[in-house]
């Protein structure tokens, strides 16, 4: 018992410090005024298979980073590929929970565009997986 | 600007809602011959899926969770001021009690909002879906209607008693 749980802290703080590095390269990948890359980088990994709440928030700063910094929705959705839909989804839902304005207005901007290219599988998908939740 | 944000949340809503509305029946586990709205007991993780909240601000906000068998969504209305905030409260809890005519209107609002709808899938088996949908973004449309309507009366009415009443000092 008390070893899975080292070993599930160590798990923690090896994913914090990767999420860390992307951080680092999401900003450098802004700076350079890659909106869509920075999404995509931001979107590999995730979620953290783990059930750490430190990890998963650490992960969802970093992707809120990368989705308010798009500007050109329509655009996003040309070099996005398929694969990264059902997360995306996941992370706006957790995007329209905080309450924040600036966020919830971006959240609902792309929820609206993601769910005319996904369809509404998409949706299902993000509320029936109750294992990697985000 | 506003109506926009209205739009696309109202949009988000309606879409989150067609894909949570896939109930069926299912009978009570716990207990037999009984059928419960599981939303309702929350005994069974394996019956519910990820709640979400859609929030289009910091005073507004939807809460929709689903189970196999039923879904609950609630509102919480966005109340600007005091008076508002009476009216809201007033108006909503008038509609409550009168859930039997609504059919899908719950008594009581789940704590933290102002109305809750529990839409179970015997109601889906007699009412259209894509109808119950639009039941509910178009109560949400004209509840904002309806209250800034009431707003209005009340403060009308008050300024004709009010310049009925000095009349007299003058």
């Amino acid at each position: 018992m008390a070893s899975s749980e080292h070993v599930e802290a160590d798990n923690a703080e090896a994913i914090i410090t990767r999420i860390e590095h992307k951080s680092r390269k999401i900003e450098t990948l802004l700076k350079q005024n890659k909106p869509v890359e920075a999404l995509k980088t931001a979107l590999e990994g995730s979620p953290p298979k783990t059930k750490d709440e430190r990890c998963k928030s650490a992960n969802w700063i970093v992707v809120h980073r990368a989705i308010m910094a798009i500007k050109d929705v329509d655009s996003l959705f040309f070099s996005l590929d398929p694969e990264y839909y059902d997360i995306l989804m996941k992370y706006l839902y957790r995007g329209l929970s905080t309450g924040d304005r600036p966020t919830c207005n971006q959240c609902l901007r792309i929820h609206e565009k993601l769910t005319e290219k996904a369809g509404l599988g998409c949706i299902l998908r993000s509320l029936a997986d109750t294992a990697n939740t985000v | 600007m506003a109506a926009n944000t209205l739009r696309l949340y109202l949009t988000c809503i309606r879409n989150t809602l067609e894909a949570a509305m896939c109930l069926q029946n299912f009978p009570c586990q716990e207990v037999e011959r009984h059928n419960k709205p599981e939303v309702e007991l929350k005994t069974s993780p394996e019956l519910l899926l990820n709640s979400v909240i859609i929030c289009r601000n910091e005073a507004e906000r939807c809460l929709i969770e689903t189970s196999i068998n039923s879904l609950r969504i609630s509102l919480k209305v966005k109340q600007a001021d005091e008076l508002e905030n009476i009216l809201t409260k007033k108006f909503l809890r008038f509609l409550s009690m009168r859930a039997e005519a609504f059919q899908v209107l719950r008594r009581k609002p789940v704590q933290g909002y102002d109305i809750s709808f529990l839409v179970t899938n015997y109601h889906c088996e007699e009412m259209q879906k894509h109808k119950l949908i639009d039941f509910i973004v178009q109560f949400m449309e004209d509840i904002d209607k309806e209250i800034s309507e009431l707003k209005l009366s009340v403060n009308t009415r008050g300024r004709l008693v009010a310049t009925e009443f000095l009349k007299q000092f003058i």
